[in-house]
C-alpha cells in the first residue's frame, strides 16, 4: 500500500497574549491510499487541529506534512490553494454551504475554479448530487434543505471531482441518528470505491466503520486500532 | 488566463449574491447610488444652468443666434438699410429686429420738485428704438409687460420702462450707485433727455423680468421717434438681431454674412461671441463650485459603498473562509465584490440617467426654475455626464475592492472557525 499522506513530529502551538498552548505535541502518522482513517478523542484533544494541519487549512508550528511525496512546508499559499482545490475534498461539521447558492451551484462553483466549462461543471455537479441521493433537490437553497440533505450537498461538493483525500470534520455532529447513519454509509461506499477518507469523530459507533482508528489525547496519539 | 478564470468565478458568485440578497438592501444601496449620481450631475448642472439661464435670456431677448452691431469706431451700422434688405432675402432667418439705441436721462416727479437744490428723481439708462411688431415677434416683449400695456399702433411720446429702473422693483431702491425712479406707474409722465433734447413721455408699460434680463434696465420707444431724437435720418441702426430657423448652424450663417461683405461696415457675431465676457467667467466659477460640491458627494458615495461591502464581507467572513478553504482563489472572491459594486454603481447611474434625460432636463428646460437671478435650467451635456458616471464607477470599484481584500486576506481557518 502506498502512503498518500504522512506527518512527522507535527507540533501546533496557539499563542494568546503571553500564554502559549501546545495543542499538537509531535504527531507522526501515515495514511495509505484508499484508507478510511478515523481520528477520535475527547473534546479539546486536538483531533480537529490535526485534521486542519493535514488538510492544509492551517500551518503547523513545526514538523512536516508530506502529501504524495511533496513536503508541504516548501509550498507557498497559492500552491496549497491548488492542492486544496484539485486534490482534497472537505466535509465540515456545519456543512459550510454558501447560503445564496442552490445545491447544484454550491457543487458547481469549485468545478468552475478547476477550469471546467459551465456545461461540464454543471453535469458533474448534477451527477455528484444524484450520487448522494439529491437528484430531486438540485435547485433548492441550503435554507430549504434539512441538515442531512445539506451535509449530502457538502459531500457532493467534496467528491464531485474525485479528490485524492476526503477530509471530514465531525460530519455527523449536527445530524440526527438516521441522517448520520446515512452519511456514514455514504463514506463507506466511497471508501469501497477507493476513496481515501480521513474523518474526525467523537462518536464510538461510527469509528467502527473506519479501517483504522487513532485516538488522540492531549495532543498525542495514545492508541491505534485497526477494524 | 488566470484572470479570466477569476473573472468567471467572481461573476458567477456576484450574480447569485446580488440576485438572492435582500431586495430592500439592494434597493437602498441603489438609491444611495442614484442620489450620488444626481448630486454629481444635477448640482453642477443646476449651478451652470443659473448662468446659462442668463445667457438664454440674452439670446432670446437681445442678440438672437447671430447679431450684427456697429464697429467700435462707429455709433451705428453704415448702410443698414441695404444690409436689412439683403437679410430679408435669406431663407435661414426666422425673425429679425433692427434697433436704434442711445443714452438717455429719465426724470420723474420733476413738476413736484419745489427746490432746485433738491436731488432730482432721475436715472440714466439706455433707450432702444424698436419696430414694435418686429420686436414683439423677436423677443416676445409684450409678454413681459407686468404693468400697463405694450405699444399701440401710432403710439407717440410713449415708452416702456424696465422694472430695474423703478424703485419698487429694483432691490428696494437702496443699492448705492443705483438711482431708480420713484412713483412711476403706467400713465406717469417722465421727462426724457436724449442727445440734449428734452421731451415729456408717458410710461405706457413696465417690463417685469428677472434682474439679469437685458430688458430689465432698458427703456423702449418706437423707432421713428428715437430716430428723430438722435437725428438718424439715414436710417442706420445700432444693432440687428437675427433668430435663425431650427437646424441652421449659427457659425456657418455668420461666415456666410462675413463672406457677403457685411463685416466691412459692421461686426458680425454669433450669440456665443456676443455674450458679455463676465458671463463665461461666472459660468466657469459656478462649474468649479459644482465640481467641488460633487466631489464631496463622490467621497460620501465611496465611503457608503465601502461600509456596505465591508459589513457584507465581514458578516460573510465565514463563507469567504469556506470559499478559500475549498480552493476558490482570493482574487475571484474579491472580483465578486467588485462586480457587486459595479452593479450598484451602474444601476444607480442608469436610473439616474433615465431620470435626468427622460424627465429632469426636458422638464426644467420647458419650465425653468424661476430664481431672482435667472430662469434656471439644468445643463448636463451627455459627454460630461458619462465622465461623471465613470468617476462614480471607479470610486465604487475601489470602495468595493478594499474591504473585500481586507477580509479575504485574513487567515482561512480563522475565518471558517470565526476566530479573531
Amino acid at each position: 500500500m502506498t502512503t498518500i499522506l504522512e506527518t512527522k513530529n507535527l507540533i501546533k502551538t496557539f499563542k494568546t497574549g503571553d500564554v502559549e498552548t501546545r495543542v499538537l505535541k509531535g504527531i507522526s502518522l501515515s495514511v495509505h491510499r484508499g484508507e478510511f482513517l478515523a481520528i477520535t478523542g475527547r473534546s479539546g484533544a486536538g483531533k480537529s487541529t490535526l485534521l486542519y494541519q493535514m488538510s492544509l487549512l492551517d500551518e503547523p508550528t513545526s514538523g512536516e506534512i508530506i502529501i504524495e511525496g511533496r513536503n508541504t512546508h516548501e509550498m507557498n499559499e497559492k500552491e496549497k490553494m491548488k492542492f486544496r482545490l484539485f486534490k482534497f475534498g472537505y466535509v465540515f461539521q456545519d456543512y459550510a454551504l454558501l447560503p445564496e447558492l442552490t445545491a447544484i451551484e454550491n457543487v458547481t462553483l469549485p468545478l468552475l475554479m478547476e477550469k471546467y466549462a459551465m456545461p461540464m461543471a454543471h453535469a458533474l455537479a448534477e451527477r455528484a448530487l444524484k450520487d448522494v441521493g439529491l437528484g430531486h433537490r438540485l435547485h433548492s437553497l441550503p435554507s430549504q434543505l434539512s441538515g442531512g440533505e445539506q451535509q449530502r450537498v457538502s459531500i457532493a461538493r467534496a467528491i464531485a471531482e474525485k479528490p485524492e483525500i476526503l477530509f471530514a470534520d465531525e460530519p455527523t455532529a449536527n445530524l440526527d441518528r438516521e441522517s448520520s447513519q446515512s452519511i456514514l454509509q455514504m463514506f463507506v461506499e466511497l471508501n469501497k470505491k477507493g476513496q481515501t477518507i480521513i474523518m474526525v469523530t467523537h462518536e464510538e459507533e461510527y469509528q467502527k466503520l473506519a479501517e483504522r482508528v487513532i485516538q488522540i489525547d492531549d495532543g498525542k496519539i495514545v492508541a491505534t486500532e485497526t477494524n | 488566463m488566470k484572470i479570466l478564470l477569476n473573472l468567471r468565478v467572481g461573476w458567477y458568485l456576484a450574480v447569485r449574491q446580488i440576485r438572492r440578497s435582500s431586495k430592500w438592501s439592494n434597493g437602498l444601496i441603489i438609491f444611495v447610488m442614484l442620489l450620488t449620481f444626481l448630486n454629481l450631475v444635477v448640482v453642477t448642472g443646476f449651478l451652470v444652468g443659473i448662468v446659462d439661464g442668463i445667457s438664454n435670456l440674452f439670446r432670446a431677448q437681445e442678440t438672437g443666434d447671430v447679431v450684427i452691431t456697429a464697429p467700435k469706431d462707429k455709433n451705428y451700422i453704415e448702410h443698414s438699410q441695404q444690409i436689412i434688405s439683403f437679410l430679408e432675402t435669406l431663407p435661414q432667418i426666422e425673425d429679425m429686429s433692427a434697433r436704434y439705441s442711445a443714452g438717455a436721462q429719465l426724470e420723474a416727479n420733476y413738476k413736484e420738485r419745489a427746490n432746485a437744490n433738491d436731488k432730482p428723481n432721475q436715472t440714466g439708462t439706455s433707450i432702444v428704438g424698436i419696430d414694435p411688431e418686429d420686436e414683439a415677434r423677436f423677443s416676445d416683449l409684450p409678454s413681459f409687460i407686468g404693468e400697463g400695456t405694450y405699444f399701440q399702433p401710432n403710439d407717440y411720446d410713449a415708452i416702456l420702462v424696465g422694472a430695474q429702473l423703478i424703485d419698487r422693483y429694483a432691490f428696494g431702491g437702496d443699492i448705492p450707485g443705483l438711482t431708480p425712479l420713484k412713483n412711476v406707474y403706467p400713465g406717469t409722465i417722465l421727462r426724457m433727455s436724449v442727445n440734449g433734447i428734452e421731451r415729456e413721455v408717458v410710461v405706457r408699460g413696465i417690463i417685469t423680468t428677472t434682474a439679469n434680463s437685458p430688458l430689465a434696465a432698458r427703456v423702449f420707444m418706437p423707432e421713428a421717434e428715437l430716430r428723430q431724437l438722435i437725428g438718424r435720418d439715414d436710417y442706420n441702426v445700432n444693432q440687428i438681431a437675427l433668430r435663425l430657423k431650427s437646424g441652421v448652424d449659427a457659425e456657418q450663417f455668420r461666415d456666410l454674412l462675413i463672406r457677403s461683405g457685411i463685416n466691412q461696415t459692421a461686426v458680425v457675431q454669433t450669440f456665443e461671441q456676443a455674450i458679455p465676457s463676465g458671463v463665461a467667467e461666472i459660468r466657469s466659477t459656478f462649474e468649479q463650485m459644482g465640481n467641488a460640491i460633487s466631489s464631496v458627494g463622490l467621497v460620501v458615495a465611496a465611503i457608503t459603498i465601502f461600509i456596505v461591502i465591508f459589513i457584507n464581507a465581514l458578516t460573510r467572513r465565514k463563507y469567504i473562509g469556506i470559499l478559500k478553504g475549498i480552493g476558490i482563489s482570493g482574487s475571484a472572491i474579491e472580483i465578486a465584490y467588485v462586480f457587486q459594486s459595479i452593479f450598484y454603481a451602474f444601476i444607480g447611474s442608469g436610473i439616474g440617467l433615465a431620470i435626468l434625460y427622460g424627465f429632469l432636463v426636458p422638464y426644467v428646460a420647458k419650465h425653468p426654475i424661476v430664481l431672482p437671478i435667472s430662469n434656471t435650467i439644468i445643463v448636463a451635456p451627455l459627454s460630461e455626464t458619462l465622465i461623471r458616471v465613470a468617476l462614480l464607477v471607479t470610486a465604487t470599484i475601489i470602495a468595493g475592492y478594499i474591504p473585500a481584500r481586507m477580509i479575504v486576506k485574513k487567515n482561512t481557518l480563522d475565518s471558517i472557525l470565526g476566530r479573531n
